[in-house]
């Protein structure tokens, strides 16, 4: 999530969309992907995605630090690619998607850090909790839309999220594809 | 005349067979093969097995009680005594590995519900604890293990009777 916002605000700092000035984009589901994946103890790596999102873009070329992410994830489409372990990590031992049914990110820095890469920094909500956190995007602008991906590692500690730990690793590895379109 | 087993233990008994060789087949495969969501699905159907395993188990033994076994099958004195051997150790392992499974998937660190076979919600008998969990596992293991080889010498065992002396023994049971 945050990865696509920093990619959003990386598009915009572009200098080549300078004369646009602000925009407001928002994300192309069909050409989103949110993916993560886990490591445990004695288990094969675990990888899924989430299928309900909703994400918006401000840029302001001229001045990529006033650009803003938004972005919004529900987290019951977890896709773990089986309905029994979907439900297992929707419940409470994970997810807790009754009681936490969104997580959440919102820049609140976006740094320009070359022609096709941006920093942002933003605070993201997992489990009720909010913390601090920065993704690398690379941003491209393909035929009218702003393309980005984002690696990011999280240390779901940090958010309290202390299941199943330490047999299931620390480290969430997170892979964001997306595009969005200008509105 | 040939003293056969009761068509309840006949059918408990077959039934059983089919389940105990899959809880092996999916018990072994599940922790070595396949990726993450497959493995997910596969303990949950071993548990779901292991479930019905423990209702069989309880059935045959109520079967047993209420239509008395037949006579032992003759035979030289030491095949007799391996049978009585097998058979006793073939209930005992199937009842250990049932209860210490049960045992593990209760005390297991992460609290993964047991649904039998995506239905119902199956009770944990045992506190979440690590120790709990690595004996448990240990045993139930091995009681595998034992259960898969006496399963062989059973079956092999029925079928020198069925195919070599041809004396009628696998007829008891079919």
């Amino acid at each position: 999530m945050r990865t696509m916002k920093l990619c959003f605000a990386a598009a915009l700092s572009l200098g080549a969309f300078a004369a646009f000035a602000k925009s407001n984009w928002v994300i192309d589901p069909a050409r989103t992907q949110i993916k993560f994946a886990v490591d445990a103890a004695g288990w094969p790596r675990t990888s899924g995605v989430f299928h309900k999102f909703d994400g918006r873009i401000s840029v302001d070329f001229e001045r990529p630090e006033r650009s803003h992410v938004d972005f919004t994830v529900q987290t019951n489409s977890v896709d773990l690619g089986s309905a029994s372990f979907d439900s297992f990590v929707r419940g409470v031992a994970m997810l807790d998607s009754d009681k936490f049914p969104t997580m959440s990110f919102t820049s609140n820095k976006v740094e320009k850090t070359s022609d096709k890469t941006v920093h942002v920094e933003g605070d993201l909500t997992m489990r009720g909790v909010t913390k601090p956190l920065g993704v690398d995007v690379d941003v491209r602008r393909v035929a009218g839309r702003l393309e980005f991906s984002a690696h990011a590692h999280l240390d779901r500690l940090g958010w309290d999220f202390n299941s199943g730990f330490p047999i299931i690793s620390r480290d969430v590895e997170i892979d964001i594809t997306s595009a969005a379109k200008e509105t | 005349m040939i003293a056969r087993w009761s068509p309840a233990s006949i059918l408990l008994h077959w039934a059983s067979a089919v389940v105990i060789v899959a809880l092996l087949a999916v018990g072994w495969s599940m922790s070595r093969l396949f990726d993450s969501a497959t493995r997910f699905d596969l303990y949950q159907l071993h548990k779901s097995l292991g479930v019905l395993a423990l209702a069989l188990y309880l059935a045959r033994l109520a079967a047993r009680r209420l239509a008395k076994a037949p006579p032992p099958f003759p035979g030289p004195a030491w095949e007799m005594r391996a049978a009585h051997w097998t058979h006793f150790t073939l209930y005992a392992l199937t009842g250990g590995a049932i209860l210490a499974g049960w045992i593990a998937a209760s005390s297991a660190p992460l609290p993964i519900p047991t649904i039998v076979f995506g239905l119902f919600p199956w009770p944990d008998i045992a506190p979440r604890d690590p120790t709990v969990f690595a004996l448990a596992s240990l045993a139930h293991a091995w009681a595998a293990y034992g259960l898969a080889g006496l399963v062989a010498l059973h079956a092999g065992a029925a079928l020198k009777h069925a195919l070599w002396d041809r004396d009628g023994a696998l007829r008891r049971m079919v």
